[in-house]
């Protein structure tokens, strides 16, 4: 019994969660709108996964010429009656659907995302933690990029609309010199900022990345390639005198590279999307009517255009994490990471690992739905104009 | 108070403005000369684009970045005795005027308030800018604001966003906030266009009497005289950024001297003036049984439900004869002439054309081949600038039921009935090849209105067809629906909610509440013998120029009550 | 003349539009009209079409056959030969450069033969052997040559439809620029001695032109996805949202990766290979732009135009091809240049990592594949030449992107 239940934990945690929102939704329509988004959820992840699971069968091989393959090195024999012998072993020879619906059974009852040829171990512990670090990295690139996209942005809205010069015929010419430079100033510095983050975007992450390396290189310095430098890499982080300090800055001087390089080239996007937002927000009538009743400076920015420029910005943040994963792999290549995403172009285009890619694959979907459950789910609690418009009420 | 140098609450002298585009330079404002006193209720009439929602914008100082104020404009606010030199002040000293001693209300309440932030919210941080004031007792005395204006369960609404009030709920709101800085100054920017007539007429009882508790003055612009005449002591009429006429309001409104305030005044409803009624009703051209149109609403998560936008109704519409369809928002009158159309959805109840070659009839199944009910019936939209395809030209916009129903042989009499119509909608024959951006609101519905008329229907719905429009625009599309109807004969079903319009056009009128027809008759018999209570209601709700001087409080009275 | 064109236009006064012009002024004219507002977005669009017909007619343009057959063998790793008006021996009117030979192998290989250790302890230990000082040359500064301009050089074909089956090569031999006795090289040459500047400016265009490809193709299924959802709706609508919402929370590199790495077990020409990658790339974009198709449509098609047309008896077809697909034209025009850098990088990730084109097609990701080779980094960092045009066509592309994007729908304003 306990073992059919360890065997099958993650459906009841599904089905208990849902239960939870039907139970809620009877008498609430915050929660029916939550479990229709949880179902949808559910819904688009078996998709997914059947995207997912069907390319990666353009993948070259199979599980089983790999296994036997490895058998020969080790100084076997081999015919192609073995072969076929093992894919039968191993279920291969069945159709597509048959062996998805076996991949999606196992990841739905225990969180199983199969086996991996070429590192002959289950994905769940081939992956081991190395998908969170992937996730972490992300996150702390998102971060970056956005603490460099809301100020920017909301700078380059201000400044998106007006002259460079003071017109105003009342001014005296002292002030009207005063503002043209104080314009010309705000103009100029826009552009530089606009600039700066769209070279993020037209210098490819590799070749960026290439580039801080080679400075290194020229500097005469070790360059920070992977996580930790290797004096630090088999020291526990906490050692006999306590927490080990200089190994955290020795981290830090590592790892903000690879979030320097995608968070940077993920800017420019989200600068766009932060100018757009609060230049439709700050267009509009309310915001005239906030100024109309003496409400300046921050209090006017901060609490009218901005705050309601925030609320499609969260819920962007799924499609911004799957952006940022895109362009992490080729970083990691580059800078001899040993993440995820790493692992996904070694699966990809060297061992063709099928189900271990198609694992790290589904894994950042979840990622990405659970982030637009969650955003969506949050908004519709917080945000009066979202639950309006999915509510009614 | 009194020991004040100067007279006047508000002095504007010679305020020009300009607006740099990149279109070149646009003088928005020009030489207005405008003035209000302590205590008294200004009015502002002008269309839209006659500068009026410049100036107003202008005290405040709400400009936007391309404005050029130029010389020798000059805004003096006299606050506390001290003349304040408005286009001058900078940075902090611009709360004075904004929000300070004058407030604004806005014409569209939902969108002055910031739609996720409580209401609550904004007024106390007004207060708390202005009147230096603790949070509790900000909320205290917006509470009690709140009761002042007429909200019912006030504390409830206080703290509600916006959206979850009522159309004349939230105008009430937006009165309380600007209210809640007790200003000596006013600015009512169009507050009671955006609401239907019973609500409107309510809001103004209130404005007149909170003029009368705060002792303030009020600079109100609208559009509309009759409005002007129930709450204005003064009035300054304004066409293309300039004042064409100012005085007292009843020397404005019953000696007016330009041209342009008599074409306003025409435009208001004359009761005593209403057309007899036809002595024969002519034969119907639709008739409508037990018609009823409902909407599936798909919400999320929940089964679909259905609303019954109308519900029951059966009428015949007599042939070449305009007839009036009124209610408020909300009471199905589109849904109805839409499903005259085919365009709704008909739960129940039949439509029957009579035409000389046969007719047509349909009910919920809706099997009919549109292209025989386009040359029948046609509809004139509401909104001149989205029933227009942008992208068309003129010419093809018109052309277009001739080309997709391909009634024409030949380009060259497609263009020649194009020409014929246009013609009769007096559209400019070179303005063909233009692109609708290049017409004003008027000229957009005339085009609309020739497209419909262009094969030659017999029956037309026009759907709140003027209600976008300036008053002095309404009269050129009435007069040409008039002169369409007793040229072609054409049978016009007119949808409105202004009975101002309803009693100059038509001939019959329909009144629709809640889905249901309540009262229908000839103009005179609705208007000066309605049988139903919410007729009556709406009719007396008119503002019209007889009524001046019995609601409205004199302004001898209340001036020096502070 | 483009640069002196855009001084006058920002040097005199804008002269008051005719209205009658703005009137009949269809869509197109209008964007043009906003889009010319944009000072960046001008400048932007400069540069862009510059180098657009720079590579282009890159063959013309480019005085040296980028091919292997082009390769200078005695000019390997050489750096960038600089053109130059003047020098200690005189100004002369006509630009010209110098003649590089190459160094002399300064070894003494009778001293080798003769067994001498320390010889070869000295020839080791001299950097004659190391990799930097294979590209010393001599320059002979003595020794002019004059650049020429429409010289006759290698025969190619300006224009070629042969391959569509059209009867029209349109061959020629003449080149922008050439100098005489010799060749030049403006950007230098890499370790097989092309030159690099005529390899990069034929990779600009191989690289737009797979963009091209790719978004033609991203266009077909975009369009298909998001006009049969929004013009069917209801079933119809849901199951292809759905499919579309799956496909869109996959990160896309991984995806053309395990499409490259299944192309690359394919026996391909590189042509072949060329059009394989750019329909993979377009083939598997469609969710965003399908989606907002789709959306465009459910909003356009409530507009009271639409209802309008259809109370016209206008037919289905008719309002598709008369209102909607106009309605949505501009923006698919906007979108598509908007996502030309991220097509562009997409090839050249591919590129970078192997699997997308290869040597010796000349793309930008070809040529920036080589800039993570070390040598090159330390010895030929005119290689890099690419990596700046890269950064260029890129930054051209947002900033026409973005100044598109605001002059986008002249209607939207109206109201």
């Amino acid at each position: 019994m306990a073992n059919f239940f360890a065997n099958t934990w993650l459906l009841w945690l599904l089905i208990t969660i849902g239960a939870f929102f039907y139970w809620r939704g009877l008498s609430s329509q915050y929660f029916s709108y939550v479990l229709h988004r949880y179902l949808l959820a559910l819904g688009t992840l078996l998709v997914v996964s059947g995207i997912v699971f069907s390319l990666m069968e353009v993948l070259p091989g199979d599980c089983a010429e790999k296994y036997i393959a490895y058998k020969s090195t080790q100084g076997e024999t081999i015919t192609q009656a073995d072969i076929d012998a093992e894919r039968a072993r191993m279920g291969l020879d069945k159709p597509l659907v048959v062996r998805w619906v076996k991949w999606v059974s196992n990841l739905a009852l225990r969180g199983d995302l199969g086996f991996s040829c070429a590192k002959r171990q289950s994905v769940n512990l081939a992956l081991g933690d190395r998908f969170w670090m992937s996730f972490w990295f992300c996150i702390a690139a998102l971060f970056f990029s956005y603490l460099i996209a809301l100020p920017f942005g909301i700078l380059s809205a201000f400044s998106i609309n007006k002259d460079w010069t003071d017109k105003n015929p009342l001014n005296s010419k002292r002030e009207k010199i005063v503002n043209t430079i104080w314009l010309s100033f705000n103009k100029l510095l826009d552009l530089q900022l606009r600039l700066i983050s769209y070279l993020g975007l037209a210098l490819p992450n590799f070749l960026l990345a290439l580039s801080i390396i080679l400075l290194y290189v020229f500097a005469g310095e070790s360059a920070p390639t992977g996580l930790y430098s290797d004096e630090w890499r088999n020291v526990p982080w906490f050692g006999d005198n306590g927490f080990e300090v200089d190994k955290l800055w020795d981290f830090l001087g590592h790892v903000w590279l690879p979030i320097f390089v995608i968070g940077w080239s993920a800017t420019a996007l989200q600068l766009q999307t932060v100018r757009a937002l609060v230049v439709d927000e700050n267009n509009k009538l309310y915001v005239d009517a906030a100024r109309a009743r003496g409400v300046t400076g921050m209090a006017l920015w901060g609490g009218y255009p901005v705050r309601h420029s925030i609320s499609p910005l969260f819920n962007s943040i799924g499609f911004d994490f799957q952006r940022v994963f895109n362009d992490l792999p080729i970083v990691a290549v580059v800078i001899g990471l040993t993440d995820s995403a790493a692992l996904l172009i070694e699966a990809l285009a060297q061992t063709n690992d099928q189900e271990l890619a198609a694992g790290i694959l589904f894994l950042v979907a979840l990622v990405v739905i659970s982030m637009n459950f969650i955003t969506d789910a949050v908004l519709a609690a917080i945000d009066p104009r979202v639950r309006i418009s999915v509510l009614g009420v | 108070m009194s020991n004040s140098k100067n007279p006047l609450l508000l002095d504007i002298r010679n305020l020009t403005i300009d607006f740099s585009t990149d279109e070149g330079m646009v003088h928005a404002v020009r030489d207005v000369s405008l003035n209000v006193r302590p205590g008294e209720i200004m009015g502002l009439v002008g269309e839209s684009g006659s500068g009026k929602s410049v100036t107003a914008k202008t005290i405040m100082r709400l400009n936007p970045n391309n404005t050029l104020i130029q010389q020798p404009s000059s805004i003096i606010f006299n606050h506390d005795g001290r003349d304040i030199d408005v286009l001058r002040l900078r940075g902090k000293d611009l709360s004075v005027v904004r929000g300070g001693a004058v407030s604004m209300i806005f014409q569209e309440p939902m969108a002055s308030f910031a739609p996720a932030i409580r209401i609550s919210d904004q007024i106390i941080q007004t207060m708390q800018i202005h009147l230096g004031i603790d949070k509790k007792e900000a909320r205290r005395r917006g509470i009690a604001l709140f009761e002042r204006v007429g909200i019912a369960m006030p504390e409830k609404r206080f703290d509600q966003y916006v959206f979850e009030l009522s159309g004349g709920m939230r105008q009430r709101a937006m009165i309380a906030m600007a209210l809640s800085t007790k200003p000596k100054l006013l600015i009512a920017d169009e507050p009671t266009t955006a609401l239907d007539v019973t609500i409107q007429a309510q809001v103004l009882e209130l404005m007149l009497e909170l003029r009368e508790q705060y002792g303030m003055a009020m600079l109100f612009i609208t559009h509309d005289l009759g409005v002007i005449s129930k709450i204005a002591d003064r009035v300054s009429v304004m066409k293309n950024g300039q004042i064409v006429e100012a005085g007292t309001t009843d020397k404005v409104l019953f000696s007016a001297e330009h041209e342009y305030t008599i074409k306003l005044l025409d435009a208001l409803p004359n009761l005593s003036n209403l057309p007899e009624a036809p002595k024969v009703k002519p034969a119907p051209i639709v008739t409508i049984d037990n018609l009823s149109v409902t909407y599936k609403m798909l919400s999320v998560g929940r089964k679909a439900e259905y609303f019954n936008a109308v519900k029951n109704i059966s009428l015949a519409l007599p042939k070449g004869h305009i007839i009036g369809l009124v209610g408020e928002s909300g009471s199905g009158k589109t849904s109805f002439g839409k499903a005259l159309l085919g365009a709704s959805p008909i739960s129940n109840g039949q439509v029957t054309y009579h035409t000389d070659n046969g007719g047509l009839s349909f009910d919920k199944k809706q099997s009919f081949k549109r292209k025989d009910l386009a040359n029948i019936a046609q509809l004139v939209f509401q909104d001149p600038y989205s029933s227009l395809n942008p992208r068309m030209t003129v010419r093809d916009i018109i052309a277009e039921p001739l080309e997709a129903m391909k009634l024409t042989k030949s380009r060259s009499e497609t263009d020649r009935l194009v020409v014929e119509v246009a013609k009769k909608c007096f559209i400019d024959i070179d303005h063909l090849r233009r692109f609708p951006h290049a017409f004003s609101g008027g000229q957009r519905q005339r085009i609309s209105i020739a497209r419909a008329l262009v094969c030659k229907p017999q029956f037309i719905v026009a759907d709140e067809s003027v209600a976008a429009l300036d008053v002095s625009i309404q009269a050129e599309i009435l007069t040409l629906l008039k002169s369409l109807r007793d040229e072609l004969g054409l049978t016009i079903l007119f949808i409105s909610h202004d009975l101002s319009v309803i009693a100059n056009l038509c001939d019959w009128v329909c009144v629709m509440r809640y889905g249901e027809l309540i009262e229908q008759g000839s103009v005179r018999q609705i208007f000066l013998d309605p049988q139903q209570s919410y007729t009556q209601q709406l009719i007396a709700s008119i503002p019209l120029l007889e009524d001046r001087g019995q609601s409205i409080t004199p302004l001898s009275t209340v001036k020096n009550s502070q | 003349m483009a640069i002196s064109q855009l001084l006058a236009k920002f040097g005199r006064k804008k002269k008051p539009q005719s209205d009658e012009s703005y009137y009949t002024a269809g869509q197109l004219s209008l964007i043009k009209d906003r889009f010319k507002r944009k000072m960046s977005g001008v400048v932007a669009a400069w540069i862009l079409a510059t180098m657009v017909i720079m590579s282009f007619f890159a063959p013309f343009f480019s005085p040296i056959d980028p091919t292997i057959n082009g390769a200078d063998i005695e000019y390997r790793r050489g750096s960038p030969q600089w053109i130059h008006f003047s020098d200690e021996n005189g100004f002369s009117l006509r630009p010209f450069a110098y003649t590089y030979t190459k160094e002399k192998t300064g070894f003494d290989f009778k001293s080798l033969a003769a067994g001498g250790l320390d010889a070869l302890d000295a020839l080791t230990s001299s950097d004659a052997l190391s990799s930097s000082s294979q590209n010393k040359y001599i320059i002979n500064t003595e020794q002019r040559r004059y650049l020429q301009f429409f010289v006759q050089g290698w025969e190619y074909s300006l224009i070629d439809l042969s391959f569509a089956g059209f009867d029209l090569d349109w061959r020629s031999d003449r080149h922008l620029f050439g100098v005489e006795n010799g060749e030049i090289h403006l950007m230098g040459t890499d370790e097989d001695g092309k030159d690099v500047y005529s390899r990069s400016i034929h990779a600009i265009w191989v690289t737009i032109s797979i963009a091209v490809v790719a978004l033609v193709v991203k266009l077909f299924f975009s369009l298909l996805v998001g006009g049969v959802s929004g013009y069917f709706g209801g079933k119809v609508d849901a199951v292809m949202m759905s499919f579309t919402e799956a496909v869109r929370v996959i990160p896309p590199i991984p995806i053309y990766l395990a499409c490259a790495v299944a192309l690359a077990q394919i026996d391909l020409t590189p042509i072949q290979r060329y059009f394989a990658i750019a329909v993979v790339i377009g083939a598997l974009d469609f969710a965003a732009l399908g989606r907002r198709l789709r959306t465009h449509i459910l909003t356009e098609r409530n507009q009271d135009y639409i209802l309008a047309a259809q109370l016209c008896g206008s037919s289905t077809w008719r309002i598709i091809w008369r209102h909607l697909v106009p309605s949505f034209g501009s923006y698919i025009i906007v979108d598509t240049l908007i996502n030309f850098p991220y097509v562009i990088l997409a090839e050249t990730s591919l590129s970078f990592l192997g699997l997308g084109l290869t040597e010796p097609i000349n793309s930008l990701g070809v040529l920036l594949q080589k800039a993570q080779d070390p040598d090159i980094q330390q010895n030929m960092i005119w290689q890099f030449f690419p990596v700046v045009l890269f950064v260029f066509l890129v930054m051209a592309f947002v900033f026409v992107g973005d100044a598109l994007r605001d002059a986008a729908d002249p209607y939207a304003e109206k109201k």
